[in-house]
């Protein structure tokens, strides 16, 4: 049940982003030479790695859910030992990724803003910070996900499918957080 | 479950050909409109895909069957609150924040303080008190 509303809900979620994707692409039909010029300031192996990491993220993320549909919270072997981590290392493992990324990003920000592309310097700054901008703040939203999922995960004497089914939706939501950053990379940082 | 599937699949087969016509009047120049139609084709597809993979997984359940029994379906089917003061506090946290937006920014703060507490309760509702398991 937790999951059909799960999948329902990010299915509006992309409705929400073609929204943005649509507000990026009108400002970029009405004025193609400030895109020219401004998205040439852009980092882009900088947003590569990032992009990496945060991909990355996601197959730890994977990993997690195995973890937790085998009932599995904690590690039973060494702290190195990655057979035998349980849903929680891995979901901590996917939430420093993420930390990773939405601090890079935030970095890129100022980096962008010395560049003189600031939220209010111009049409393409609004779209660039709104559209990443979004993104970014579900990145975030997700991390208190993780949070709250391994809480639920160190909280429980037994570790049961009321935690696993958490750790499964919020996979869900992670994965299409990604699959979106994947598609707003393409087409802010190569499409331009 | 197959219908339930179909009907949600069903929007792939409109909207992915409605995107391609867009796409070929507009000559491809025209990049809002065709991203838009295939992503509500993305939309159908998310839910008609995993309504398809879970009927796959769960097998016909006795509503799709014609020898299918009301008392079959009994059992266990999700973890529901019969009575929770959560979801009013979140909401009165998410009014009070965007009063906030509206009045003045400090108002906004206290909406936020009110939310992490009733994200955290609601969250852990039934992980500790009387419910720890």
């Amino acid at each position: 049940m937790v999951s059909v509303g799960t999948v329902v809900w990010l299915s509006s979620e992309l409705m929400f982003f073609a929204a943005l994707f649509a507000m990026y692409f009108t400002l970029r039909a009405a004025a193609p030479e400030m895109w020219a010029t401004e998205s040439a300031k852009l980092n882009v192996p900088f947003a590569l790695i990032n992009t990496i990491i945060l991909v990355s993220s996601s197959f730890s993320c994977q990993m997690g859910v195995f973890r937790a549909e085998d009932l599995k919270p904690r590690r039973t072997g060494g702290l190195f030992n990655f057979k035998e981590w349980g849903m929680v290392e891995w979901f901590i493992l996917t939430f420093i990724l993420g930390a990773i990324f939405v601090s890079v990003q935030a970095y890129e920000y100022t980096e962008l803003v010395h560049h003189g592309v600031a939220l209010n310097s111009n049409a393409y700054g609004s779209a660039f910070y709104m559209t990443t901008g979004f993104h970014g703040l579900h990145v975030a939203g997700g991390l208190i996900a993780f949070l709250l999922v391994i809480g639920r995960a160190y909280i429980a004497r037994n570790f049961g499918h009321f935690e696993a089914t958490s750790a499964i939706v919020t996979s869900y939501y992670w994965h299409f957080v990604d699959v979106v950053w994947i598609a707003l990379f393409a087409i802010i940082y190569f499409l331009k | 479950m197959k219908i339930e599937s179909w009907l949600f699949l069903g929007g792939i087969f409109f909207f992915i050909p409605v995107g391609i016509v867009y796409g070929v009047m507009t000559e491809w120049n025209e990049w809002v409109g065709f991203p838009a139609l295939f992503m509500v084709a993305g939309m159908a597809g998310m839910i008609g895909f995993y309504l398809y993979y879970t009927a796959k997984r769960v097998g016909p359940r006795p509503e799709d069957r014609l020898d299918g029994e009301i008392h079959e379906n009994a059992g266990v089917i999700g973890k529901f609150a019969p009575w929770s003061w959560w979801p009013l506090m979140l909401a009165s946290a998410a009014a009070v924040g965007f009063l906030g937006l509206a009045i003045g920014y400090w108002i906004l703060y206290l909406g936020v303080g009110l939310a992490v507490i009733g994200i955290i309760g609601w969250v852990y509702e039934y992980s500790r008190g009387d419910h720890a398991h």
